[in-house]
């Protein structure tokens, strides 16, 4: 009897050890999961603030390209405009090159493509160095080609202590004069252009490249082109 | 002990925020840089993932562990201390301080460009390291005779 009474004591006392560990274990536990929430909320709520500078001024924007700033290849009219603030050294604009081709290929008649100069000159050494041979290539006539060439062929360049040998020769390859053109595109008329667009990119508040922006609006394609083609359907089935 | 673990759980927590907030917009277009210039170069790099995978959820990963190891250490019964987590937090911190290197190393030399949460993180995990007690030399306990 005496036996039973302290083994059922002992089973309790064991019991309640346990229910006792447990509850101390479940205090971090909840407190853990608190403090991941209320981090959770802090960083979405971070990441949804930061997006809005740049739609607060969308309006302002679309006034500040009627200056005549940038190239545009495509309809003059067109649906859709799609503008990108874009530097030729950047990686990241390289990569979104091929996906801007594929959607002006896709959508001819109905997107129209503006390239506004927006080289980022402190990381960038050779950037504004290309943002002119773009233009002087420009001069000639061949802006466009020169554009794709140079993001095709950005690797060749960009680590280049002196890239114009490689400007001259991507400009013989798209059938324009290199060495004209090496001479010509430390005309200061170009820089000029070039910094025309960069502050029109400052009052949009552009902050990093590429920037792109649809119908004025600032758009965050995520990378691929399928939600460029998303984007620019939902901005077709608008009108 | 316990304020340098309360330290760890508050640096842990900003890592945390920091690490959520760049995979919250690796999704969503150019992230913008205040202080640095080049995130969007940085962040979309072929050095920003490994096997498909975002570093900033590594980071998260790495920043939750600790956060919970220091909250777990932070609650323990003074009698009974615990010993894992202090040693789990030397490890992957000094883990973490390498890759931090590493990857602050390609921001400097191969991209040229710099991106601040990622500097941000870097002096985050550098600091855990430091703070966190070191395993091989334990700190003073008064034992009961």
């Amino acid at each position: 009897m005496q036996e039973f009474f302290s083994k059922n004591f002992r089973m309790r006392r064991e019991r309640c050890a346990t229910i006792v560990a447990m509850s101390k274990a479940i205090k971090p536990i909840v407190v853990i999961i608190l403090v991941i929430a209320v981090g959770a909320g802090a960083a979405v709520f971070l990441s949804r603030q930061s997006d809005e500078p740049p739609a607060a001024d969308a309006a302002a924007f679309g006034l500040q390209l009627e200056a005549g700033t940038g190239h545009f290849r495509g309809p003059e009219k067109a649906e859709i405009t799609l503008v990108e603030f874009g530097d030729y050294q950047c990686p990241s604009c390289g990569a979104y090159h091929p996906f801007v081709k594929e959607i002006l290929n896709r959508y001819p008649t109905q997107v129209r493509f503006e390239f506004h100069h927006f080289p980022l000159v402190s990381i960038h050494p050779n950037a504004m160095a290309a943002h002119k041979a773009a233009e002087a290539a420009g001069e000639q006539g061949h802006y466009w080609e020169m554009h794709d060439a140079l993001f095709d062929y950005q690797a060749q360049w960009s680590n280049k202590p002196d890239p114009k040998p490689v400007f001259a020769a991507i400009a013989n390859q798209i059938g324009i004069n290199g060495a004209i053109l090496v001479q010509s595109m430390d005309n200061p008329k170009f820089q000029e252009r070039i910094l025309k667009d960069v502050q029109a990119g400052d009052k949009a508040f552009v902050q990093a490249v590429p920037t792109f922006f649809i119908n004025r609006q600032p758009v965050h394609p995520r990378m691929g082109v399928q939600d460029f083609i998303d984007l620019i359907e939902a901005n077709l089935k608008k009108k | 002990m316990k304020t340098r673990h309360l330290v760890i759980a508050l640096l842990a927590f900003i890592g945390m925020i920091d690490a959520l907030f760049l995979s919250i917009k690796r999704n969503a277009g150019p992230i913008p840089c205040h202080v640095t210039h080049g995130c969007s170069d940085v962040l979309t790099s072929k050095y920003s993932e490994v096997l498909g995978i975002p570093l900033s959820w590594f980071g998260l990963a790495f920043y939750v562990t600790v956060l919970s190891l220091a909250i777990f250490k932070l609650f323990e019964d003074p009698e009974r201390p615990y010993e894992a987590p202090s040693k789990l937090i030397f490890y992957l911190s000094g883990a973490g301080l390498i890759v931090s290197a590493l990857l602050v190393g390609i921001q400097a030399f191969i991209l040229k460009a710099y991106c601040e949460y990622c500097l941000l993180s870097a002096a985050l995990v550098l600091t855990i390291f430091l703070v966190c007690p070191h395993p091989g030399r334990p700190a003073k306990r008064t034992l009961p005779e």
